[in-house]
Parts: C-alpha cells; sequence; structure tokens
C-alpha cells in the first residue's frame, strides 16, 4: 500500500476510534452533547483535511499530463469535483459549524432567492456541482479504458442495482416536480438534480468497477477502483438519508449512519494518491532492483 | 533584446560564415562512428518492436520483457499484461507503451521506459 493511502486509512482509524467513543457515550447516555461536539470539532476539520488532500494530490496528478493528453482534462475535472467538495465543506462550516452535510430538506424557501442560505450553496456547490464534475471526468476515463478493450459489460446483479437507482431517482424527481409550482429557490432546484447525477454516476462506478476487475490489482486499477468505492458509499449515505428522512431508521442507527460520509471522505481522498504513487513509480528503480536480488 | 539591432548597417553587411575546418573535422568524426550508431539504433528497434518468434529473442529482448511485465503488473494489474500480448507473442515496448502513456502520461512513461533499457 503507497505511504500516502496508509496514512489516509490511519487518520480515518484514529478519528472513528475517537468516534467510536462518542457514540458509546450517545449510546450510554441517550444525550447527543459529545456526539455533537465530535461531529462538529473533530468531523469538520477530518472532512476539510481528506478534500484538501484529495485537491492537491490530483492537481499534482493533472500536472504529470501535458495539454494534449485527455487524461489532463479527466484529472483536472476530478480536481474541480475535490475542490468543489472542499469549498462546499468550508461553506457549511463558516455557515453553520455543525453537521457537515446539513440537511438540506428541512430548509426554508423564501420565493425570488437563489440560495436560502449560505449553508444551503455549500451543498449545492459541495453536493451537484462536485458531482457533475466528477461524472464528466469519469467518463473521459471510462473513454479511454473503453479504447484498451478494458470496460466489460454489465452483470444481473448491475442491472438490477442500476434499475433499483434508477427507480429511486425517478421517483424522487417526481416528487419533487409539482413542488416547481411553489417557487423553490435555484439552490433547493439544484438540490434535486444529487440523485440523477448520484445514479449517472454509480452506472460509471460500476463500468469503472468491471474494469478494475479485467485488469488486476495495480496502483491504476485500485485508483479508479477506489473512485467506485466512494461513490458507493455516497450511495449508501444518500439512502441512509432517505430512510431517515421517512422514518425508516431508529435514532441510533440515524447517529451511525452519520459515520459513512468519513468513510467516503477517504476513499475520494485514497484514489488520487494510488495515480500519485503509480506516477513516482516510474521515478524509483525498485523493480529493476527486485531482480538483481 | 533590441528588436532594431537588426537592422544596423553593421549586422547588414555581415556574410554567413562559410564551412571551417571543425565542421569538417566532425564530419570525420560521424563518419567513423555511423556504423557502431546504426547498430545501437538496430539493437533500439528489436527492443522497440513485438518479436514474432520467441525462440530467436535475445537476451536484452528477454529482460526488457521481464521488465515491461512486471511494471505492468504494478501499475495496472496481472491481467493486463495477457490483454496486451497478442496470440502468445511476449509484451515489449511498442505494445505497452499506449496504455502506460494513456493512463501515467508521457513524462512518466519516458522516465519508465528509461528505467527499463536501463544497462541494456
Amino acid at each position: 500500500m503507497p505511504r500516502l493511502v496508509r496514512l489516509i486509512w490511519i487518520v480515518l482509524a484514529l478519528h472513528l476510534t475517537l468516534g467510536l467513543i462518542a457514540y458509546a457515550h450517545f449510546l450510554v447516555t441517550g444525550q447527543y452533547a459529545v456526539l455533537g461536539w465530535y461531529f462538529s470539532a473533530l468531523g469538520t476539520p477530518f472532512f476539510l483535511v481528506m478534500t484538501s488532500t484529495e485537491c492537491c494530490v490530483a492537481i499534482i496528478c493533472r500536472s504529470w499530463f501535458e495539454s494534449d493528453e485527455p487524461m489532463r482534462l479527466a484529472w483536472g475535472m476530478i480536481a474541480s469535483a475535490a475542490l468543489a467538495r472542499l469549498a462546499g465543506v468550508v461553506l457549511r462550516a463558516i455557515s453553520d459549524g455543525h453537521l457537515p452535510w446539513g440537511n438540506w430538506h428541512q430548509l426554508s424557501q423564501p420565493p425570488g432567492a437563489l440560495f436560502v442560505n449560505l449553508n444551503q450553496l455549500g451543498l449545492v456547490i459541495g453536493g451537484p456541482l462536485s458531482m457533475a464534475f466528477l461524472a464528466f471526468g469519469l467518463g473521459r476515463v471510462l473513454r479511454i479504458q473503453r479504447r484498451f478493450r478494458l470496460v466489460g459489460s454489465f452483470t444481473r446483479g448491475d442491472k438490477a442495482l442500476l434499475f433499483l437507482v434508477l427507480a429511486f431517482s425517478v421517483s424522487q424527481l417526481a416528487i419533487n416536480l409539482p413542488l416547481l409550482m411553489k417557487h423553490p429557490s435555484l439552490g433547493t432546484i439544484l438540490l434535486w438534480m444529487s440523485d440523477p447525477l448520484l445514479s449517472i454516476l454509480l452506472i460509471e462506478a460500476i463500468l469503472v468497477r468491471r474494469s478494475v476487475i479485467r485488469m488486476g490489482q495495480g496502483l491504476v486499477a485500485k485508483c479508479w477502483g477506489m473512485f467506485a468505492l466512494a461513490i458507493v458509499i455516497t450511495s449508501v449515505g444518500d439512502a441512509a438519508i432517505w430512510a431517515d428522512n421517512h422514518g425508516f431508521l431508529s435514532e441510533s442507527m440515524t447517529a451511525l449512519s452519520w459515520y459513512i460520509w468519513f468513510f467516503a471522505a477517504a476513499a475520494f481522498a485514497s484514489a488520487p494518491a494510488y495515480q500519485l504513487a503509480a506516477i513516482s513509480l516510474s521515478r524509483e528503480s525498485s523493480v529493476n532492483q527486485l531482480e538483481k536480488r | 533584446m533590441n528588436l532594431f539591432g537588426k537592422w544596423h548597417p553593421g549586422l547588414m553587411r555581415r556574410k554567413p560564415q562559410t564551412a571551417s575546418s571543425r565542421d569538417v573535422h566532425f564530419e570525420a568524426e560521424a563518419a567513423s562512428g555511423l556504423d557502431e550508431l546504426q547498430t545501437r539504433l538496430n539493437q533500439w528497434s528489436d527492443l522497440w518492436s513485438q518479436d514474432t518468434d520467441p525462440a530467436i529473442r535475445t537476451a536484452a529482448q528477454k529482460l526488457v520483457a521481464e521488465r515491461l511485465a512486471r511494471w505492468i503488473e504494478r501499475c495496472f494489474g496481472q491481467h493486463v499484461e495477457s490483454a496486451l500480448r497478442g496470440k502468445g507473442t511476449p509484451i515489449s515496448l511498442a505494445s505497452s507503451t499506449p496504455i502506460f502513456t494513456a493512463f501515467l502520461g508521457r513524462r512518466a512513461t519516458r522516465e519508465l521506459s528509461r528505467r527499463v533499457l536501463q544497462d541494456i
């Protein structure tokens, strides 16, 4: 495992250890004081560190490609997605300093306003805008992978999962579209795009995963595998929010579901770290040294 | 840089220099090293291209193929190598360079090729 990737997962493990102590306190006492402090005082810095790392490493990866190389645009888009996620975290931290993902569905909607507040602006930038950048970047990568015949076809399981996700997205749009009559803010409309964009990302993630299976366990394969993992974790987190909104989750399960986002952030940060490790490998003579031993 | 300098009368009177004795000496040197250069170019060409007959592969070609296989396994995975080599032909710089360039970039691929060809 590359050093930076190991560091990311060690930081996550330490962070989760503290998080589990806070969760245990919540389970025993039933009070949110320690849990709330953990998410606001440690959770937000964790997201800032992970998204900053992802953004910086993605920019370094982009710099390794020349202007006429297709992967430069792909890594540019991935770096933009990370930057948008970072800006979203910063805006939400400035706005409320509470839970980084907020509760956008509960926000009031004054007519005529572009965004309800700074928190919603942060959610739009860190959510749909970031997803759009990532979807475009992964689309470019899939085109390159197809050129090398690395992209496989969907299996039955993939098709079943995609059907569920698409059905969910369509149902959400069907619920939201009639609300247009109430003149919601631009921010609210843009947030409705989260589910369709996540569906596109999930389709891309499945195709990327198929290509990773065809490649093996190399560093480049792991890079794209990490993106696929991060998108799947984001989908699980999104499903948890939906289940919580509809009262399907108990209080303790809702609190536990908040931890999902830390795994997603770590997976997103690990992906460019694997790519950088693959690029750095070309500067090492370790492979040639292996044969000399 | 003075752009008007080229219109200076002193510069306009200048004539291009004729071939000096140093250039003649260089040509003589180059002619003596031409065979060596041709041999090296042929060797690089053999290392670059795919060898259709595995039986007549040289030790250098085998070493390049081994090193490339290791790089490919570490960068992409164990299955990519078999996908790149068609019909049992060994992996070569010619067949592996496109995928390395696409996913790692030209700069990294140049460096990688230099590592692969090291000591050969």
